[in-house]
């Protein structure tokens, strides 16, 4: 069986494909934290008032995905009480060893972040209820009840300055990712300089895509009017970066096949055959093309909210697939040719087992229930549900 | 505190109560974080290079478990199945890969050395065909090969093509 899995010269130690679709994962959900952190600071930092309606709640979902980010990784690797380890005695020539504290830097710019601006909302749930709850919201407000304006301006401007850091921030934790594969030198597939922009780019489309469909099915649930106006804003963006990363993406892929350096050859087999439908399929045509068009139709077509509110939810999830199937082709497509350049090798998913599919769809879970928890507890229904048309004929 | 008037020293603005209440769980955390890496990490970290300079003393101080394969066809003991297994293919693998640890044995005649493990398994470590195996290397289907009997059964181990 093992014979049909595996083409021309391979190394004896490659024949079983080590990184499994948990660590497609880890990319991904960071990707997703980063990209719902810089949607949120579109509105924080560059003042985009057309976003407000979703800022806090973009807040909300980088923090629910941040906090399950190292999940998959700890999973793969086992021992996960020893994953602190790497942070009481870091090496200062690994890259990986650097994460624990990026993480943790960005944990803190995004609780402190959320902190300040659900804090006018916390201080009045202390004061306005008893019991448990009044436990609850005071220990969140730090036993702390000033809701001054001069308080609150205070807050708006420290809040300003910690997007302004969280923006490097969230770009570094996730250019990281990219960098720790780009620098893989073996391995002609990962080994580009690029590799953390690619990452960045197509972490942001995918962060502002999950972004769009939790806001629709939000207010779906909730049976509020959408504030269409946010949501093409959102679009907007997203085809924005979308072009971004595209160009990004061919780039890389058009430079290698004109350098055509020596490994061009397996590279040529590894797209046309062993990924061609990952890459071409879903990550080019459904993952960029199809929500390309779609949301450049958006931009055209006046008026019929309820197309293009369907046309941008499309979108979404494509790019959301796209995104996926991006990170796995760059995961598992790296690992599929052999290190001796001339052979190839084949990863075949199993669902029940550590490294199954079972684990990744129950960690890709969590962060939704952990949304679910937060949102509870700090609604951000309130700037969502604003009467957002002021002009009813728009 | 409601309302309160910030207050002002040396003309600058003293960080709002709350915000100071943050900043302070901060550094609590941060300074939680420092000392527990204090108690954690070894002392000896760090001695000779990055991992606990005290293990090389621990590791050195290990007792020695394997005698080599050369002390059992000294002194006349297992000389014949020595000279049998030192001409053959399986030179390579040494007697205690099989036999077991026998440091002790070889100190003390009357201590002996675990059972040799025959079991099918075993052998397989080695020979149970793999992709990844070149292809001349001798493989067998558990499956289809042998019918489940121990491989000692047909093949001497100290002589493998003997059968």
């Amino acid at each position: 069986m093992m014979e049909n899995l595996i083409w021309g010269y391979v190394y004896p130690n490659e024949a079983e494909i080590q990184w499994s679709i948990l660590i497609v994962l880890y990319p991904y959900i960071t990707g997703l934290v980063a990209g719902a952190f810089i949607a949120s600071s579109l509105y924080h930092v560059f003042g985009k008032k057309e976003i407000k309606p979703v800022a806090r709640f973009a807040l909300l979902t980088a923090l629910s995905f941040l906090l399950v980010a190292t999940m998959p990784l700890l999973t793969h690797l086992g021992r996960p009480e020893r994953g602190i380890e790497i942070m009481f005695t870091p090496h200062v020539t690994s890259a990986m060893s650097g994460f624990g504290y990026i993480y943790s830097f960005y944990l803190i710019v995004v609780v402190l972040e959320i902190w300040l601006s659900f804090r006018e909302d916390i201080v009045k749930n202390a004061l306005n209820s008893r019991g448990w709850k009044e436990l609850l919201y005071s220990a969140l407000a730090l036993f702390s009840y000033d809701i001054s304006e001069k308080a609150l301006h205070d807050d708006e401007k420290l809040a300003k300055r910690l997007a302004i850091i969280g923006i490097p921030s969230a770009a570094f934790l996730h250019g990281y990712v990219g960098f720790i594969f780009g620098g893989i030198k073996a391995n002609p597939w990962w080994s580009t300089p690029l590799m953390p922009l690619i990452f960045l780019m197509s972490a942001i489309v995918s962060g502002i895509a999950l972004l769009i469909l939790l806001y629709i099915i939000a207010m779906k649930l909730r049976k509020h009017a959408i504030d269409h106006k946010c949501l093409h804003s959102l679009a907007h963006y997203l085809w924005i970066f979308l072009i971004l990363d595209v160009t990004l993406e061919m780039l890389e892929i058009i430079s290698m096949k004109y350098e055509s350096l020596e490994e061009i050859e397996i590279i040529n087999r590894l797209l046309s055959d062993k990924i061609a439908t990952t890459f071409y399929g879903v990550q080019l045509t459904m993952g960029i093309f199809i929500p390309f068009v779609l949301l450049l139709l958006v931009g055209m077509i006046k008026n019929r909210e309820t197309l293009k509110m369907i046309m941008i939810s499309i979108s979404s999830v494509f790019v959301l697939i796209g995104v996926f199937a991006m990170r796995w082709n760059v995961v598992i497509g790296g690992q599929e040719i052999s290190k001796s350049l001339s052979g190839t090798l084949t990863y075949v998913p199993v669902f029940f087992s550590k490294e199954g599919v079972l684990p990744a769809i129950v960690i890709l879970t969590i962060p939704f229930i952990i949304l679910i928890v937060v949102t509870y507890i700090l609604p951000p229904w309130k700037d969502m549900e604003e009467e957002p048309e002021r002009n009813p004929d728009k | 505190m409601n309302g309160r008037e910030p207050l002002l020293l040396n003309g600058e603005k003293i960080m709002q109560p709350h915000l100071k209440r943050a900043f302070t769980l901060l550094a609590l955390v941060i300074i939680a974080f420092i000392f527990v890496r204090s108690l954690v990490v070894p002392q000896s970290f760090g001695q000779y290079g990055w991992y606990r300079g005290d293990s090389v003393n621990e590791i050195k101080n290990f007792q020695v478990e394997y005698a080599g394969s050369a002390a059992c066809g000294e002194e006349n003991c297992h000389k014949t199945i020595y000279s049998v297994w030192a001409k053959d293919r399986h030179k390579t693998v040494n007697c205690e890969t099989c036999h077991g640890p026998s440091e002790e044995h070889v100190g003390n005649v009357r201590i002996m050395p675990p059972p040799a493990n025959d079991s099918r398994d075993y052998c397989g470590l080695c020979h149970f065909k793999r992709a990844a195996r070149p292809a001349n290397f001798p493989q067998i289907d558990p499956e289809t090969h042998g019918e489940n009997l121990k491989c000692t059964y047909c093949h001497n181990p100290h002589k493998p093509w003997f059968i």
